[in-house]
């Protein structure tokens, strides 16, 4: 009994909860009209058929007209099996759909993400070695700054200003390109730029107040007495206890890695990722694909917690999981 | 082969880009401007002022072939649904499939017919016959086209009701099939119940080549799922010989790439400009998704596209720098507003004033039309009188029509007494307090206008309608920004009644029925949509005016005879019998005012300096194989 046994009821309970959600979206959508099936009485209606015919043959084709537990099982064998259906919309199986986005999405969140784990807690750090100085008014001005103005906003500034008038950055989103080439980092810059500014304020915040609250501990007073480093003092002694609160926060983000799509800065940029395709499949009312990217969200998000509850433990041993 | 710019309407309805669901286009999204152009227009592209669509042939005149040269980039502003020829019906995806796939004909300047795949002929305008060329083949294995490619495909899946496809209907007269027959190998033709000489102005023949071995399957087993979703179809690997370009790659979310091909079937075509000899003159298209407006004018201006829609308001800039210039080129969807006369509009009170056509005279007679071309517009749009731009053969002469909105028939007077006139017909007890209309209750009208989010010329033209409302007929109008999808489904689209029999029509979800039948929410007034006047056939409108046609959401009925009037000009037999019926019609129309006919905006649309094909003409695009950039 211990860490294992503790690892071993979390994932169960992640199955569990996966489980839930698949379960009520089903229940939703079985509850819910399908609009495919009314739109084909419509057509009917309108060629002079017989409505009620249409829909039955629609239901039939759809296989709406199998039992519900028939309708239940062969929808959760789909989904487990990652038979997610075909997307109306885009006219590919939804599985396809997702991944492709996914690739794009990737290729600016990863950057994103890692620069802002990376950046958050060192620009917080900096500001805290040099409080109330001039370099940490200008170090929390730039975290509040790119807190504080929209993305997309910010988004459209640069794209002006480096796109149309110094004419650097390419305004056009180009997937032609290498995944690993310079003209792909060129047309990146930018997206990653402002999302890494609208997402460190908070990090970079915490740990600033964190580490300050270190920076005049008695156990850096003495490490300072005996002689060591200041880099050392930084990285072993201010950095490690700081990174105790921000770690729920920061493996968080991490999942972000290749989920965290903004819809905005996609769609200003023109970058064909996740957000993008998810937003368009729920205004085209493309059921498969906003159900396959709802599951796709819903699974990561339950993996993400799983590990973040893990990690908390792993980090801290002050944190008891026996009771749990 | 038009141009490539989407229209708002087809993007957010899907509407077909040649029959009279295109009725649904909102007018020209982003430039929309009058044929009038400006004097001091910098622009390389020619043009045809005195007729938009008159005359005019390809810019070659000295036998010397442009070279192959650049990509041409363009632009769109979303993403399509598919490329599958048979299936599609969205404007946008229509444009790409035939760079790939040429459709069996087309229209030049002076409305003549451009054969492509083949040529339509009648003597007597009833039994049309096809001609093919006989140089077409399509991709290995699939062969070559001959008359039976279409005639396969006409019998085996636009007639049946399994492949549910949206040409189906017009193959069908009167719900018979027409008998469609092949008489030789690259003959076939076409027998129409009575005589139409406006048969090819419908679109109706018009057809894609497809291959039979593709489409068998599907046909034997009626599969129309697996039809849609077929590969090949979808991502236009058959083409062959058949059109200018060949798809190289379709991505879904950001657009698709094109190569030149160099043994395009019209390079043969004797009865063609000499410039198609070794058309197609770019080495490449491609076609990039770019959803914000501005960022598509920054690409145009910075080089990266070479063409991108304008808005009227950024026209003279784009005319003014030197990589670009501006080609304003007349469109057929109009600017109105739109009365809801069914029992859910007029919601300042009891009754619904909209019913009344003094009424809708008296606002029509509020709103300064010139004004309102030269403000909103720029200049790029001509004034609307009746359902037919002044440019078009069928248009009457201002003379016959009453042309509220402008001169004498402008104004708070004209306005006023039009409406009070109406009020007298109706029981309720609506009054003029000073310069305000009130309701029975004393209270001041006030009604609600929609128009969709994020378009800025639209909400400057409805902002302007609201003034003008205020200031002439004493109406207070609340805006209200809205997504197009959300006001088609619960705003414009009336609920199909659970029993549609016991009424007298009901006909989908555009005109459900009477006007007792209405959509989920209320509205008033609406310039959400444009509708299309058909200026190649206005036969087509009469969707419009028919109480119980196929689309009537705003549930007018006429107070003239339309459906006769309609059907004695269907069965004129000379284009001058045609020409008097359709100018009674209009003139009817221009009196009864069914909605607020107020504009046809012409597009207004950016290209690249050095490129050379478009012409300030409605039949622009129509030798896009031709277009080159200049060296």
């Amino acid at each position: 009994m211990g860490l294992e046994w503790y690892i071993t009821r979390r994932v169960a309970w992640a199955v569990i909860v996966t489980f839930i959600i698949v379960t009520l979206t089903w229940a939703l959508l079985t509850a819910a009209p399908n609009p495919q099936v009314s739109q084909a009485a419509t057509q009917a209606a309108l060629q002079g058929g017989d409505p009620a015919e249409a829909r039955e043959r629609a239901r039939e084709l759809r296989g709406l007209d199998a039992p519900l537990h028939e309708r239940y099982i062969d929808y959760v064998t789909g989904v487990y099996t990652l038979e997610w259906g075909w997307s109306e919309s885009r006219n590919q199986p939804v599985t396809e759909a997702l991944l492709e986005s996914l690739y794009y999405t990737a290729q600016y969140s990863v950057p994103w993400t890692i620069l802002t784990i990376l950046l958050g807690p060192l620009v917080g750090i900096y500001s805290a070695a040099n409080q109330y100085s001039w370099k940490d008014h200008v170090a929390t001005g730039f975290a509040f700054f790119g807190y504080a103005i929209p993305n997309f906003f910010f988004g459209i500034i640069l794209l002006l200003v480096f796109g149309v008038y110094l004419d650097v950055v390419p305004i056009v989103y180009n997937t032609d390109v290498a995944v690993f080439s310079l003209e792909n980092a060129i047309q990146l810059v930018l997206p990653v730029f402002v999302l890494v500014t609208g997402s460190i304020g908070g990090t970079m915040r915490v740990s600033r107040n964190e580490s300050a609250e270190y920076i005049n501990a008695d156990f850096v007073k003495t490490a300072t007495a005996k002689g060591v480093s200041p880099l050392r003092i930084y990285a072993r002694h201010i950095l490690r206890p700081t990174m105790v609160p921000l770690s729920t926060t920061i493996v968080a983000q991490l999942l972000y890695l290749f989920v965290g799509s903004s819809l905005l800065v996609e769609v200003v940029f023109g970058i064909p990722g996740l957000g993008q395709t998810t937003f368009q499949a729920v205004i085209a009312q493309d059921t498969s694909l906003v159900l396959g990217s709802t599951l796709f969200f819903t699974f990561i998000a339950t993996v993400g917690n799983l590990l973040q509850d893990v990690v908390y433990t792993v980090l801290d041993p002050r944190i008891s999981f026996d009771e749990r | 082969m038009p141009h490539d710019i989407d229209r708002r309407g087809d993007e957010a309805h899907q509407m077909k880009r040649r029959r009279w669901l295109q009725a649904l286009g909102v007018a020209g999204a982003a430039g929309l401007a009058g044929c009038s152009g400006g004097g001091d227009q910098e622009t390389t592209a020619e043009t045809t002022e005195d007729d938009p669509m008159g005359g005019s042939e390809t810019t070659e005149g000295d036998g010397e072939l442009p070279s192959v040269s650049g990509t041409y980039n363009s632009l769109a502003s979303a993403t399509y649904e598919t490329l599958n020829p048979i299936y599609n019906d969205t404007y946008g995806a229509g444009v790409a499939i035939e760079y790939t796939l040429d459709p069996n004909y087309s229209f030049r300047p002076g409305t003549e017919q451009l054969p492509l795949t083949m040529e339509l002929s009648s003597d007597d305008n009833e039994v049309w016959v096809a001609s093919l060329r006989e140089n077409m083949e399509f991709s290995d294995p699939y062969g070559e086209v001959t008359a039976e490619t279409f005639t396969y495909q006409i019998q085996e899946v636009q007639q049946t009701e399994w492949a549910n496809t949206p040409d189906s209907t017009n193959w069908y007269r009167n719900d018979e099939p027409l008998n469609v027959e092949q008489t030789g190998t690259y003959e076939f033709q076409i027998e129409l119940p009575s005589p139409d000489p406006l048969y090819l102005e419908t679109y109706d023949p018009s057809l894609y080549p497809i291959p039979i071995d593709l489409m068998k399957p599907y046909v034997d087993e009626e599969d129309a799922k697996g039809f849609q979703e077929d590969e090949d179809l979808l991502e236009l690997t058959f083409t062959g010989n058949l059109g200018a370009f060949s798809l190289d790659e379709w991505n879904r979310g950001s657009g698709i790439t094109f190569s030149r091909n160099d043994d395009y079937y019209l390079q043969e075509a004797d009865d063609l400009p000499e410039a198609f000899s070794n058309a197609p003159y770019f080495e490449g298209i491609e076609i990039s998704v770019v959803g914000e407006e501005a960022s598509r004018l920054a690409a145009l201006e910075t080089g990266e596209a070479d063409t991108a829609a304008v808005p009227p308001n950024r026209v003279s800039e784009f005319q003014d720098l030197e990589s670009t210039y501006v080609s304003v080129q007349p469109q057929s969807y109009n600017e109105v507003c739109t009365y809801n006369m069914r029992d859910n509009g007029w919601s300042a009170g009891p009754g619904n004033l909209f019913r009344e056509k003094k009424f809708r005279q008296g606002l029509a007679s509020a709103i300064n039309k010139e004004r309102l071309v030269k403000g909103v517009y720029r200049g790029y749009a001509d004034v609307e009188y009746t359902w037919q731009p002044p440019w078009s053969k069928w248009f009457p002469g201002e003379d016959e029509l009453m042309t509220f909105g402008t001169g004498d028939l402008y104004g708070p007077k004209e306005t006023r007494s039009r409406i009070e006139s109406a009020i007298e017909n109706v029981e309720y007890d609506y009054s003029y307090d000073g310069d305000r209309l009130v309701t029975p209750e004393g209270d001041q009208v006030s009604l609600s206008l929609y128009h969709v989010a994020g378009q800025n010329t639209e909400k400057n033209f409805a902002q302007y309608i609201a003034q003008e409302l205020d200031k002439n007929a004493g109406i207070n109008v609340e805006l209200n920004a809205i997504d197009a999808t959300k006001f088609a489904n619960d705003y414009w689209q009336q609920q199909v009644p659970d029993n549609p029999d016991q009424y007298e029509w009901s006909n989908g979800r555009n005109n459900a029925g009477p006007r007792e039948v209405t959509s989920k929410n209320a509205w008033d007034m609406s310039v959400v949509y444009g509708l299309n006047a058909y200026p190649l056939n206005p036969l087509t409108a009469d969707v419009f005016f028919l109480k119980d046609s196929v689309y009537n959401p705003y549930g007018y009925y006429p107070s003239w005879n339309a459906k006769e009037l309609f059907q004695e000009a269907k069965n004129a037999e000379s284009e001058e019998a045609l020409k008097e019926a359709l100018a009674e019609i209009f003139v009817k129309i221009s009196e009864d005012q069914p909605m607020g006919m107020l504009a046809f905006p012409s597009d207004t649309i950016g290209y690249n300096s050095s490129l050379q094909g478009p012409i300030e003409n409605y039949f622009s695009g129509w030798d896009f194989p031709t277009w080159h950039f200049e060296e």
